[in-house]
């Protein structure tokens, strides 16, 4: 043999030996975790982009609590996070918005578990007018969304700002493309404040907006900030949890007009003071709008976050590990500590629907 | 009959007719024939079976919908929050009523201008490749444009929305209403960036490579005789390549803005970040927002499966007929514009 061919068989040993050592480094780290697969379970979590925020520190904060669950987090829409929750592909559907009668009706296991409650700011891009805060009313953002308001020195707006040098500049309505909760609480407001919105546009999660030259749709909250802030004369509706992205983008926030009659910003006070006049009226079910809430301090534009969760899951361990991360959310030793709410600006949960959300939990099964 | 230029390979090169009876014969009735058989019949029965299903599927929507889908403007799913009830023999939401106007139009516009800007740079660019540059610089520039052809599209996308669009918006649109706005489909500005024109100008990006690279290959194949023909005559090089080898490879032209046109009407994601989500209004202007079909069915399916009558993801897949429709007549349309072209030249 010589000694090209000796060194060309040692190096081929030493391929196999290396490639053995190898592949047992390959299967190793998956021979590992399957010793505990009993317990480690992959939750995931899509829908409402206001509310992905919140899950995200949820999720970090949790994990350090159960080791071997595992939550994967999606900002896709309301819409989708109900479809998903509805279809299974999903443990959890993050909604804004609580799923329809007539989809109950088809989906009975469907549960809508409010894990904190919410708020929605009208945000503006006024150059020179963001510092301070516009009035503005339902019945003069359904003239704005509905095409009957199409300039920022409108009349209507002038009266609810006095004194205000109003641009004479068109105004750019920003709405969402994606099936969105926000889009649902925006016009649930316009809604139950505006008889002729009710009539004509209503409601949803999409709806069909009036034809409106220069209306832009946008996609997330995300993108209604990023779009805001590039369009100047714009005029949007964004979830609280991105009140430092809309500060941070400079724009304005706007004063809405409750149904007592008085301009309100969203903040803790106000927030509480709407959910607490909702809180005897909460169903069993929790299906209910705090939009327009009656209440001298009543913010108009709250909501329940929800969990629309699947009672029956496929299985008990994916079922408890749902329960224990649901019930910990609502806890406020737990999730609902301000260190995690604050951050995005929600509000825990009232005491009674507390109980209410956690009577619910205890119902997912497999 | 996109990759192979035909009308290029001289007659005396290639005697295609000859050489594939030969091969044909040489395969034989066996049973290998018939397993070539089986897998060549799979592409065309995917697309009647995917026809076929969406057809089926889609059947109350056509029926609730009737020809106005094709006409009116308004897509509204009605109220799902209340039980839907019978209307024109299917169980549908109140208020629901579904028109692709909108999507129509705004995918043949936002296609349309897109070639329009893409046939002309792509024929420039792939002139300048085949005639302009020596070889040196011809493989790195035509491996630089087959790679532009290769990112997918929700890079464009979100290049489309952090740069495009603002650009759109700060600076070709004030030039554009300065210098054309006297014709009414240039005038207005507005629409911040999202619309027709970002839409537009990111399919263009799109097309250019797929074109630019299937002309380029055509105009390499103009036989050397050909060319030097023309020189001989005393062309100069401009007449040369717009006498001789243009016309040579007209039907790769052809099949390379179809080959463009074919994605541009299909493109989704791109197209949904860039061109604002128009809902019930046509475009007043190249800076108006507008939706496409592809991009549409994608962002409203979501929504659409609240439906509790399931009317709405049935009216969005009688978007993706439409859709289908249109991309095969385009096809059809191309077949024949190849055909036209190449008998008058023979």
């Amino acid at each position: 043999m010589t000694d090209r061919l000796r060194a060309a068989r040692l190096t081929r040993a030493q391929f196999l030996r290396s490639t053995g050592v190898a592949a047992a480094l390959l299967v190793a780290p998956n021979l590992l975790p399957s010793a505990h697969a009993a317990d480690s379970v992959t939750i995931l979590e899509t829908g409402s982009s206001l509310l992905y925020p919140l899950f995200n520190l949820w999720v970090a904060g949790y994990q350090k609590t159960s080791p071997g669950l595992r939550v994967t987090t999606q900002s896709t829409g309301s819409g989708t996070g109900i479809a998903q929750a509805v279809a299974g592909i999903a443990q959890i559907g993050a909604s804004d918005a609580y799923v329809a009668t007539p989809m109950m009706r088809k989906n009975p296991n469907l549960l809508n578990i409010p894990l904190a409650i919410s708020a929605q700011n009208v945000v503006y891009n006024l150059p020179g007018l963001n510092g301070g805060h516009l009035k503005l009313s339902g019945p003069v953002l359904a003239g704005i969304y509905g095409g009957k308001i199409t300039s920022w020195d409108d009349p209507a707006i002038a009266k609810l700002n006095p004194g205000v040098a109003l641009p004479k500049h068109g105004i750019v309505p920003l709405h969402r493309t994606d099936g969105s909760g926000d889009t649902f609480i925006f016009t649930q407001y316009l809604s139950f404040s505006t008889p002729d919105w009710m009539n004509s546009v209503a409601y949803g999660t999409t709806v069909s907006w009036p034809a409106l030259q220069g209306g832009i749709g946008a996609i997330g909250n995300p993108g209604m900030v990023q779009t805001t802030q590039q369009n100047p004369y714009s005029i949007s509706y964004i979830g609280v949890s991105f009140a430092k992205q809309i500060t941070a983008a400079g724009l304005g926030t706007a004063m809405l007009q409750n149904k007592d009659g008085n301009f309100l910003l969203p903040t803790t006070e106000t927030v509480t003071a709407a959910a607490e006049g909702q809180i005897d009226k909460t169903p069993k079910d929790q299906r209910i709008s705090l939009i327009f809430a009656p209440g001298p301090q009543a913010y108009p534009i709250i909501n329940y976050e929800y969990a629309v969760v699947s009672s029956r899951q496929s299985s008990e361990a994916m079922a408890k590990a749902i329960r224990g991360l649901l019930d910990w959310a609502v806890d406020p030793a737990g999730g609902s500590a301000a260190s995690y709410l604050d951050a995005v600006h929600f509000i825990p949960l009232p005491e009674k629907i507390r109980a209410m959300s956690r009577a619910q939990i205890a119902q997912i099964a497999s | 009959m996109i990759g192979t230029p035909a009308g290029v390979t001289s007659e005396g090169v290639a005697r295609p007719g000859v050489g594939s009876r030969r091969i044909r014969s040489g395969v034989g009735p066996g049973p290998f024939r018939l397993a070539l058989l089986g897998l060549a019949a799979i592409i065309p029965l995917v697309i009647v079976a995917v026809l076929l299903f969406l057809l089926i599927y889609a059947w109350p929507a056509i029926r609730f919908n009737g020809l106005g889908f094709l006409f009116t403007k308004t897509w509204d799913l009605g109220n799902l929050y209340a039980d839907p009830v019978p209307k024109h023999g299917v169980l549908a939401p109140i208020g629901a009523q579904y028109g692709s106007l909108v999507f129509v139009a705004g995918t043949l516009l936002s296609s349309g201008i897109a070639l329009l800007i893409a046939v002309p740079v792509s024929l420039g660019i792939s002139i300048f490749l085949a005639e302009g540059v020596g070889a040196k610089f011809r493989t790195p520039f035509a491996i630089v444009v087959e790679m532009l052809a290769v990112v997918p599209s929700v890079v464009y996308g979100l290049w489309g929305v952090t740069v495009l669009v603002p650009l759109v918006a700060h600076v070709f649109a004030p030039a554009i209403a300065a210098v054309l706005g006297f014709i009414p489909f240039f005038g207005a500005s507005g629409g911040g960036g999202f619309g027709l024109l970002a839409a537009s100008l990111v399919l263009a990006l799109m097309v250019i490579p797929i074109i630019t690279i299937t002309v380029y290959d055509a105009l390499t194949r103009v036989p050397r005789e050909a060319k030097e023909a023309a020189y001989a005559l005393g062309t100069t090089k401009f007449e040369m390549v717009s006498r001789t080898m243009l016309p040579m490879v007209r039907p790769a032209i052809i099949g390379a803005v179809i080959l463009g046109l074919g994605r541009a009407l299909g493109e989704t994601m791109a197209v949904l970040m860039v061109s604002g989500g128009a809902l019930n209004y046509l475009p007043h202007s190249i800076m108006s927002p507008i939706s496409t079909m592809a991009s549409f069915i994608l962002s409203q399916l979501d929504s659409a499966e609240q439906d509790p009558s399931g009317l709405a993801v049935q009216s969005l897949a009688e978007i993706a007929i439409v859709l289908f429709v249109i991309t095969v007549l385009v096809n059809a349309v191309a077949r024949l514009l190849v055909r036209s072209g190449s008998n008058a030249r023979g």
